[in-house]
C-alpha cells in the first residue's frame, strides 16, 4: 500500500499541475487568444495557429530533464527548433515566397519601389528608441527589425545577432503582420487628405515575360554585392522567383510555393510557438520589446505614408501621382498591407482599386527588409 | 556538343566547390622548438616540441593523409593518419601535433624533432604541394614559440611575427579580449544615428539602383513605345471571331464597372480580388503565358490492371 501511494506522489510530480506556474497560465492563455483570434477573426490563421498552439506546447509544466522540452538538446522539439535557431527555415520561406510573388505591379511602376525603402525607416526608428531603452547594439538591431514586417526575416536576424530575444521577436513580428489592418488604417486616415485618398493611379503597363525573368537576376545582383550578408534570403527570394518567371521549371516553382512554404511555415510557426516557455518569456523585456514592435510598425507605416506625399510634390502631371493609400503597404507584411490599402482606398471610393498598385511597394519592401537585415548583420553581426 | 558542353560547366563547377573548403585552408600557425620548465606535456607526459595547426576557414577540414615535414627534400616524411577521426578540424579552430621524433606515438604525433632554424612544412595529401610553412628562427630562445598572426581576423591573412611569443598552444592567436562588433559600435555611435543614416542610405541607394535601372532598361522605352500610338501593349478582348482593342481608360472603365457589378451585388474583398484579377487579366499584367500542352490521363483498363494478370491459384 506503501509503495502505491509513493508511486503515485512520484507520478504526481511528474504531472503538469505540481510543476505548473502562473506564467505557464498566462502563455497558454496567450496561445489560446491567438488561436481564438485565428479562427474568429481570420487574422493570419496559417501564423497563429501554429504559434499560438505553439505556446501551448511549450507552456506545458513538465518536470524538467525528460528530454522532451523545445531547450533540451536531442528533443524532438529541439531538433525542429534547430531550424529556427540556425536561421535553416527563413530562407526557405524566402525561397517560397519568392516562387509565390509577382513582381509584374514593381517592374511596370518602378518609381514604387523608392516606397518600399522608405517603410524601412520603421526598423531603424526602433532600433534607435531600443538604444534609448538600453538595449545593446546587436539587441536593437534584432529588435528594430520587426518594423520591417516580415516575419522569416526578423528570425533569420534575431538568431544572429540575438537568439536570446528571438522568441519574444518573432512572436511580436508575427502578431503585429497579423494585425496590420489594426495598426495601419488609422494612421492612413489620419495622415491623408480626403482629396489625396480620391487619387485614381494611372494602370499599370503590360510587363513583358523577358522583364519578369531579367528582374530577379538583376535585382539579385544589385542587392547582392551591395549588402552580402542579406545573402541568404535575397538569393532564395529572388531564386524563387526566378523559378516562377523562367517558364521552365514549373514544378520547381509550384513545389517551393506549395508543399515546401506550407511545411516549413508550420514548423517555423509551431517552434517559435514553442520557444516562448514562460521562464524564458516572460521578462520586462519581452514587454519592451513588444512595445518596441509596435512602434517600429507605426513609425514604417508612417514614413510610407509621408513619403508618397512627399513625391507627390515632386510629380507635376495630376494624372501620374500617387495615392498615398499605398505608401503603408512599404512593409513587407505581403499581402496584408497592400489588401489594407485597397479596403481604406475603396471605403471613399468604391471604384478606386488600389490592390494592383499597393502590391508593388509592398513587394520591394520584402526586397527592402531583407537588405535592411543585410545591413543590419553586418554591422553589428 | 551542348551536351559535352554541359557536362564541361558542371565540372568545373563541382571542381570549384570542391576546391572551396579544403586542407589548403590550414596554416601552420605557431610552432616551439625547446620548450621550457612550463611546456606543456603531451600523452606520455614528456616536453617536446610542437607546431599548432589552425584552419582559418569557415567550415571543417579533415586534415587526415596530409603530411609534415622539416625537409624540403623529403615531404612525406612523416603521415598523419587518414582513419583517425578526430583529424577533423573545426572552423577557425586549432589542433597541436606533438614534434617526439617517432609518429608511431599517436596520430598526433611526428616522426621528426624540432630545433630553432628549422623549416616546419605542412604538406598536403598529394604529398607533392605544400600547403604552409613556417621558419623557426635559429636564435629563438628557450621556452618561447613563433607565431603567426592576422592583422585584420576577418581578413584571415596570416604572416609570421618576428618577435619570439609567450606559448599559447592550442588557443587561437590574436587577442581574445577583442571588442565584438556590437561593443564597438556602441563605442562609436552610442545613440545609433551613424547606423541610422549609413543603413537607410544603403536601403536607399540598393533600391534606387534598381529603379533606376528598370526605369531605364523598360519603363521608359515601353512608354515612348505606347505614346507613339502603339497600341500592341494592349492585348485586347476577343469577342467571336475578332479582337477588341482596348484604350487604357477603356481598360479601366471595363475594370471599374466589373468592380461595380460585383460590390452591388454583394461587396467584400472578394469580388474586389475578382475585379482586380479580371483586370489584371484583360490587360496582361500578371497572367502567365499558358504552355498550350493538353495532358491526356491514362485510364485504367484491363490490360493494365495487375490484380487481373496476376496468375489465379490452383484451388
Amino acid at each position: 500500500m506503501e509503495h502505491i501511494f509513493e508511486s503515485l506522489s512520484q507520478f504526481w510530480e511528474y504531472t503538469g499541475f505540481a510543476n505548473c506556474s502562473w506564467q505557464n497560465l498566462v502563455m497558454i492563455a496567450i496561445g489560446l487568444v491567438f488561436i481564438t483570434l485565428a479562427i474568429v477573426k481570420e487574422w493570419e490563421p496559417m501564423l497563429l495557429v501554429p504559434i499560438g498552439f505553439g505556446m501551448i506546447v511549450g507552456n506545458i509544466p513538465m518536470f524538467p530533464g525528460l528530454n522532451i522540452g523545445v531547450y533540451e538538446d536531442g528533443s524532438v522539439l529541439n531538433i525542429l527548433y534547430q531550424g529556427v535557431k540556425q536561421g535553416w527555415y527563413p530562407p526557405l520561406i524566402f525561397l517560397g515566397i519568392g516562387a509565390m510573388t509577382d513582381f509584374s505591379a514593381l517592374i511596370s511602376q518602378p518609381r514604387l519601389i523608392l516606397i518600399g525603402a522608405a517603410a524601412q525607416m520603421g526598423i531603424f526608428g526602433a532600433y534607435l528608441l531600443a538604444l534609448l531603452f538600453g538595449f545593446a547594439p546587436n539587441e536593437a538591431g534584432a529588435i528594430g527589425i520587426i518594423g520591417g514586417a516580415d516575419g522569416p526575416t526578423a528570425i533569420f536576424l534575431s538568431s544572429k545577432l540575438a537568439p536570446d530575444l528571438m522568441g519574444a521577436i518573432a512572436v511580436s513580428a508575427y502578431s503585429y503582420m497579423a494585425l496590420v489592418p489594426v495598426i495601419q488604417k488609422p494612421i492612413m486616415l489620419l495622415l491623408t487628405t480626403k482629396k489625396e485618398r480620391l487619387i485614381h493611379m494611372p494602370t499599370p503597363r503590360t510587363v513583358s515575360k523577358k522583364e519578369k525573368i531579367i528582374f530577379p537576376i538583376v535585382g539579385f545582383l544589385i542587392t547582392a554585392f551591395i549588402v552580402p550578408s542579406g545573402l541568404p534570403l535575397l538569393g532564395m527570394l529572388f531564386f524563387g522567383n526566378l523559378l516562377k518567371e523562367s517558364g521552365v521549371t514549373k514544378r520547381l516553382a509550384n513545389t517551393a510555393s506549395g508543399p515546401l512554404i506550407d511545411v516549413v511555415t508550420t514548423l517555423i510557426g509551431l517552434t517559435v510557438g514553442a520557444s516562448t516557455q514562460a521562464d524564458k518569456f516572460i521578462s520586462v523585456k519581452s514587454v519592451l520589446i513588444f512595445g518596441l514592435g509596435l512602434l517600429s510598425f507605426v513609425i514604417a507605416t508612417t514614413c510610407g505614408v509621408l513619403f508618397v506625399k512627399l513625391m507627390n510634390l515632386f510629380i507635376a502631371n495630376p494624372a501620374k501621382k500617387i495615392n498615398p493609400l499605398i505608401g503603408n503597404a512599404g512593409v513587407s507584411a505581403v499581402p496584408d498591407s497592400a489588401r489594407v490599402s485597397e479596403v481604406v482606398g475603396r471605403e471613399i471610393d468604391p471604384t478606386n482599386h488600389l490592390l494592383m498598385h499597393a502590391m508593388g511597394p509592398n513587394v520591394a519592401g520584402v526586397i527592402g527588409s531583407a537588405v535592411a537585415a543585410g545591413i543590419l548583420l553586418s554591422f553589428l553581426g | 556538343m551542348r551536351k559535352v558542353l554541359t557536362s564541361v560547366l558542371v565540372l568545373l563547377v563541382s571542381a570549384l566547390a570542391l576546391r572551396a573548403q579544403n586542407v589548403s585552408d590550414l596554416i601552420i600557425s605557431e610552432a616551439l622548438a625547446q620548450p621550457d620548465s612550463t611546456g606543456i606535456l603531451d600523452d606520455y607526459g614528456r616536453r617536446g616540441g610542437w607546431v599548432e595547426l589552425y584552419n582559418k576557414s569557415t567550415g571543417t577540414v579533415n586534415f587526415g593523409g596530409c603530411y609534415l615535414t622539416d625537409d624540403r627534400s623529403d615531404l612525406r616524411k612523416s603521415l598523419i593518419p587518414k582513419s583517425d577521426l578526430r583529424t577533423n578540424l573545426g572552423p577557425r579552430q586549432t589542433i597541436i601535433l606533438y614534434c617526439s621524433g617517432n609518429g608511431h606515438d599517436g596520430t598526433f604525433y611526428a616522426g621528426f624533432t624540432l630545433a630553432p632554424g628549422k623549416t616546419v612544412y605542412l604538406v598536403s595529401n598529394d604529398g607533392r604541394t605544400v600547403i604552409d610553412s613556417l621558419q623557426i628562427p635559429s636564435g629563438l630562445p628557450l621556452g618561447k614559440s613563433v607565431i603567426k598572426l592576422a592583422p585584420d581576423i576577418r581578413q584571415q591573412h596570416f604572416a609570421p611575427v618576428a618577435e619570439p611569443a609567450v606559448p599559447s598552444p592550442a588557443i587561437v592567436n590574436g587577442d581574445q579580449n577583442a571588442a565584438t562588433k556590437g561593443e564597438l559600435m556602441k563605442e562609436r555611435d552610442p545613440y545609433g544615428w551613424i547606423l541610422t543614416v549609413v543603413s537607410v542610405s544603403v536601403v536607399f541607394s540598393a533600391l534606387a539602383m534598381l529603379w533606376f535601372l528598370f526605369w531605364l532598361l523598360f519603363d521608359r522605352p515601353a512608354k515612348k513605345k505606347a505614346k507613339d500610338g502603339d497600341a500592341s501593349t494592349s492585348p485586347g478582348i476577343t469577342k467571336g471571331k475578332r479582337t477588341v482593342i482596348l484604350r487604357e481608360s477603356e481598360e479601366s472603365e471595363v475594370a471599374a464597372a466589373i468592380a461595380l457589378a460585383l460590390d452591388m451585388e454583394a461587396g467584400g474583398d472578394t469580388y474586389a480580388a475578382i475585379a482586380t484579377a479580371v483586370h489584371l487579366y484583360l490587360t496582361e499584367a500578371v497572367h502567365d503565358v499558358e504552355p498550350g500542352i493538353v495532358t491526356i490521363r491514362r485510364s485504367e483498363s484491363g490490360w493494365n490492371n495487375k490484380s487481373l494478370n496476376f496468375r489465379k491459384l490452383p484451388k
